[in-house]
């Protein structure tokens, strides 16, 4: 791979003495002594005059002649001694303790407003179902599942509360997992849909009502279908 | 023959002429020009904007200007939107509601952003401003529904209510019953954030029904589908309207009932909401669709087929927020179909997952890119980025204004070459020279800063996280910045140095906000004593700074310019490094 840097013109000066600095007298208390901070550095070049006046006629301190300070004298060199210790805060995720799969969190990141968070929380509840959930006509809060295809890398989510048939749902997937697979229509015929129930034990999906089914739904899984004797 | 001067204006034309110059800045230049135009314009300033609600008091602003009608005021810093900034940290808006309300009884218009609103800080609105007009809450918290109820039956003149993102205790369901049978003025009412499971639906459609200016509604969650027909039929005319759940059983009658009150609003330019989506119901939306200017579908849950359907029908589309559902394949169908994008927010929709679940990557961003050429503000959360990628977008977006990438693993290296992403960042700054405002993550080290430093002269607010070597990094950005106004940086090696080198620096800028770096309590003190128009705060859970070596690096340190000293407000976990008295300014 060529040099981008070279490419792109970003040739830039290395790192070299910041000029302009003063030494400064570090923490000691020198009232009077006021005038000897006033040193024209880098720094106040940022500060334009137009602006340095407008922040103080607007508040009233306009007798007060602006003093560009620095507090530190610094060659501009990286530190040698620097130890930085990683100083990252990590929080357990609260989300889904029952994914294996979820990582330790850091505080805030990655960085999603609080209000979006929570709306995440609600829909990535893995097979759970919510506690005000009425009977059977309920129109509540989505159950998310997530499917893996053999051979896709890629695990993906769906809410089984949008179907209502077995067919629907395969009819959905298919549609989802076609374009990983790239697969001629009549391969299809050659998978099969397992899931994990709330006991923990894989089984085929079909077999008991539609119904019955979601409750019970952890994960699916499709799998290709093993030409065996008894099948 | 003698000239006219300004001076021989009287005041009433100056005022007059003044009336048309509306922008913040300007109105500051022209009251710099003499004292008599100081006078005159602060007279008859209207709007006042400020960004930190501890740079200025109160009685300070209404001194200044006490014939204002609008304040907007900003609280936390930016990252209280990520939890950093602990609960009781400040931005209490009470304060300012008590001053105003004896001075400017005139007030119409309040906008908060990341504030602490109280239930009777929204009382005392709604007692003292007898022609208030608008409420616009942000990311704020503090208050429930109680407070709002009071605004509602109170403020009679009330135009807008919008609430965006704050996190309100919402005590019952019946906030609309309190707008009284007379009332009609509403033009924008934003409650999509209110999480009670109870709305009044005869109320609601009555109160749309009378107000006959409504053009922005955006409903919550707790409306259903099958509510909505109701709601737009009575109100064709709506610009802005968010949905509530998008959820329902398929039934041919609704869906019809649906698809018919859509068409029927031929002014409808901007859509929201879309929770809990039931793709099936999408197509009643696509009469409107030719005409959307704007879509914000970052809570629909919907996949990449979906979405691309939708967006083919929007070839109007300037504003798009979206789930990395849509994936690769979505964006270059977006990029195909929507020329005249001008923002794109692409949101994780699993961002605490290892595995990727959706197949979104910098190819997105780069099609994107490379399709809409009047892109200038983008927001992208993946999970691999190449600097290849990063130098295409530059060049194909030298329009951009704001530029925000997050990759979600920290420090990812460019996953083509496992090199930095420097150079990717490094072409943004330097093709994009109007850039105002620059997210940063991956794998960066100090020469991402030199770039910056170097490159970046409009930018006014910088994030950063999990980036740099040393206080070089932070030194470049600080020294060569010439409009930076925000600074924050999270989890980076930057110490002592480059702040203390760049203290004056400070003073130009609104705020910095560094949490999880190298700064020693002994230079926040020092900061705090040498400059008497800093505030820097030490924010610590751990303890007292004090209780630790003076050398111990702080948790969270925020400084800011203010000319109202100290504030007086602080909770136990922050302290104010003091001012050195001798040095003290009258």
């Amino acid at each position: 791979m060529p040099n981008m840097e070279f490419e792109l013109g970003l040739a830039l000066p290395t790192p070299n003495i910041i000029k302009g600095f003063d030494l400064n007298n570090l923490g000691l208390d020198q009232p009077k002594d006021m005038g000897g901070l006033e040193a024209r550095n880098k720094a106040a070049r940022c500060f334009s005059d137009k602006s340095k006046r407008s922040f103080e006629q607007a508040f009233g301190n306009s007798e007060e002649e602006y003093k560009t300070k620095t507090l530190l004298l610094w060659s501009g060199q990286p530190n040698e001694e620097d130890d930085h210790k990683d100083q990252k805060k990590r929080t357990f995720s609260t989300i889904d303790e029952n994914d294996a799969e979820e990582v330790d969190q850091v505080v805030g990141w990655p960085p999603i407003k609080t209000w979006r968070k929570k709306i995440f929380q609600q829909q990535h509840r893995v097979g759970r179902i919510g506690n005000n959930r009425v009977a059977d006509t309920d129109s509540g809060r989505s159950i998310y599942v997530k499917v893996k295809m053999e051979g896709v890398a890629i695990t993906r989510k769906v809410d089984i509360r949008l179907y209502h048939s077995y067919q629907t749902l395969t009819n959905s997937l298919i549609t989802l997992f076609a374009r990983d697979k790239k697969c001629a229509d009549d391969d299809y015929t050659r998978y099969i849909l397992t899931y994990l129930d709330k006991e923990g034990d894989w089984l085929i999906a079909g077999d008991i009502p539609w119904q019955s089914f979601i409750r019970s739904v952890q994960r699916l899984k499709i799998i290709q279908k093993i030409c065996t004797f008894w099948s | 023959m003698h000239k006219k001067t300004a001076f021989s204006f009287p005041d009433e034309v100056l005022e007059h002429v003044f009336s048309f110059i509306q922008s913040d800045k300007d109105r500051n230049s022209v009251s710099m020009v003499c004292k008599s135009w100081y006078e005159i314009e602060r007279w008859c300033r209207r709007k006042v904007f400020v960004g930190n609600c501890y740079a200025v008091s109160p009685r300070m602003v209404i001194k200044r200007f006490p014939e204002i009608r609008s304040i907007e005021l900003k609280g936390k810093p930016h990252f209280a939107d990520f939890n950093l900034v602990p609960d009781g940290w400040g931005g209490y808006v009470f304060p300012w509601i008590v001053e105003m309300a004896g001075a400017v009884p005139w007030l119409e218009e309040i906008k908060l952003k990341r504030m602490v609103v109280t239930d009777e800080s929204l009382e005392l609105i709604a007692k003292s401003f007898k022609n208030f007009k608008a409420l616009v809450l942000s990311s704020c918290e503090g208050f429930s529904t109680d407070g709002l109820a009071a605004i509602a039956a109170s403020c009679k003149n009330l135009k807008e209510l919008d609430l965006r993102d704050c996190d309100v205790d919402d005590l019952s369901g019946h906030l609309l019953s309190h707008f009284p049978d007379t009332y009609t003025s509403l033009v924008s009412l934003n409650i999509s954030c209110l999480g009670s499971d109870e709305v009044s639906f005869s109320t609601l459609e009555r109160l749309v029904c009378r107000c006959t200016n409504l053009r922005t509604l955006r409903l919550n969650r707790a409306v259903p589908l099958d509510k909505i027909a109701n709601i737009l039929r009575r109100a064709p005319q709506l610009v802005d309207f968010g949905t509530g759940t998008y959820a329902a059983d398929l039934r041919p009658d609704s869906y019809s009932d649906l698809a018919g009150a859509f068409s029927s609003c031929k002014e409808l330019r901007s859509l929201s909401g879309f929770w809990d989506v039931v793709p099936d119901y999408l197509p009643a939306i696509y009469p409107v669709c030719s005409k959307l200017t704007s879509l914000n579908l970052s809570y629909a849950t919907i996949q990449s087929p979906e979405l691309i359907k939708l967006v083919s029908h929007c070839p109007n589309l300037q504003r798009l927020l979206v789930l990395d559902y849509i994936e690769d394949s979505g964006l270059e169908v977006l990029a195909s179909s929507c020329k005249n994008l001008q923002e794109l927010r692409v949101f994780p929709s699993d961002p605490f997952g290892v595995e990727p679940n959706v197949s979104l990557t910098e190819q997105g961003l780069v099609a994107v890119s490379s399709g809409c050429p009047k892109l200038q503000s983008v927001l992208y959360f993946c999970r691999r980025m190449s600097n290849e990628a990063l130098v295409t977008v530059a060049k194909n977006c030298p329009n951009f204004t704001r530029f925000r990438l997050c990759i979600i693993e920290p420090r990812t290296a460019d996953y083509q070459t496992l090199e930095p992403l420097d150079v990717g960042f490094g072409a943004i700054v330097q093709y994009c020279k109007d850039l105002q405002r620059l997210s940063l993550s991956g794998l960066l080290t100090d020469r991402v800063f030199e770039y910056i430093g170097t490159y970046a002269k409009k930018l006014e607010m910088l994030s950063v996280a999990f980036a740099g070597d040393s206080d070089l990094g932070l030194h470049h950005v600080l020294s060569g910045c010439e409009s930076l106004r925000k600074l924050e940086i999270r989890d980076c090696p930057f110490g002592d140095k480059a702040l203390l080198a760049n203290a004056a620096k400070l003073e130009t800028m609104r705020s910095l906000w560094m949490s999880s770096c190298a700064v020693s309590f002994r230079a926040c003190k020092l900061l705090g004593q040498k400059m008497p128009r800093l505030n820097v705060e030490v924010i610590d859970e751990r303890g007292p700074p004090d209780s630790r070596p003076e050398s111990c690096p702080v948790d969270k340190l925020y400084i800011y310019r203010t000319v109202a000293g100290s504030r007086f407000d602080m909770p136990p976990f922050v302290w104010t490094m003091e001012d050195d008295p001798s040095l003290q300014l009258s």
